[in-house]
């Protein structure tokens, strides 16, 4: 199997950002129920529908090209990625008022108020979650669509 | 292709390939090497090291601790 390999390698990259986003969009769904306040749900979702699955299906593929010239392992490689979407969607987020920055915390989808001491470690968190999701379950997928 | 020919190609074939033998057979049983191969690739998959339990238990506590971020960290998947 070894044509169109890059099409499969995106398909590896978009498989996990597919699965999460309707668990999102239910957690969303159900904080619109709970919550006084309504969540702009059609703001908050522009990024991880259009722009996360994309950049993780285009990085992989990334991957699958460079993979033999930098030895980089599958974990550390989508780890980077985060690196360069955290801006992107901190300020997609910002631009278009699904966060609020405050002079001691951070407030997201208009409900939810971190500390900067959280965000900081939530972005720790972060870059361990992209960590293991990639060298487990993008490999993972890899392996079985025979990317690597 | 006329007969002359056909029998110069035959030897030609005959002197390029070596002969094989009737009872050729490998000097050891090799499927217990595969055997080995065939556990050590499924046992090299299933081993997770250490450090990633320790990383997924601290994730999970951090979640457990600050649920609320949960939103977030969909937010960028």
């Amino acid at each position: 199997m070894n044509n169109h390999t890059y099409l499969r390698a995106y398909l590896a990259g978009v498989f996990l950002p597919t699965l999460a986003f309707p668990a999102l969009l239910t957690v969303l769904f159900l904080g619109q129920l709970t919550q006084p306040t309504p969540f702009p749900v059609e703001r908050i979702v522009v990024f991880p529908l259009t722009f996360v699955p994309a950049c993780w299906g285009l990085w992989n593929m990334l991957w699958v090209a460079s993979r033999h010239r930098t030895h980089l392992p599958l974990g550390l490689h989508g780890a980077i990625l985060f690196l360069l979407l955290l801006p992107a969607g901190a300020t997609l987020a910002k631009a278009l008022g699904v966060i609020t920055l405050g002079p001691h915390s951070v407030t997201w989808f208009h409900a939810i108020e971190a500390p900067y001491a959280v965000i900081a470690c939530g972005v720790a968190f972060a870059l361990v979650l992209y960590y293991l999701a990639w060298k487990y379950i993008v490999g993972f997928v890899n392996r079985v669509l025979g990317v690597a | 292709m006329n007969a002359q020919e056909e029998d110069r190609i035959k030897q030609l074939l005959k002197q390029t390939l070596p002969p094989v033998e009737s009872n050729a057979e490998p000097e050891r049983d090799l499927w217990p090497a595969v055997l080995r191969r065939l556990d050590g690739d499924v046992a090299q998959r299933k081993a997770v090291p250490w450090f990633d339990w320790a990383l997924l238990g601290g994730l999970a506590v951090f979640a457990v601790s600050f649920p609320a971020t949960i939103p977030v960290f969909l937010y960028y998947l």
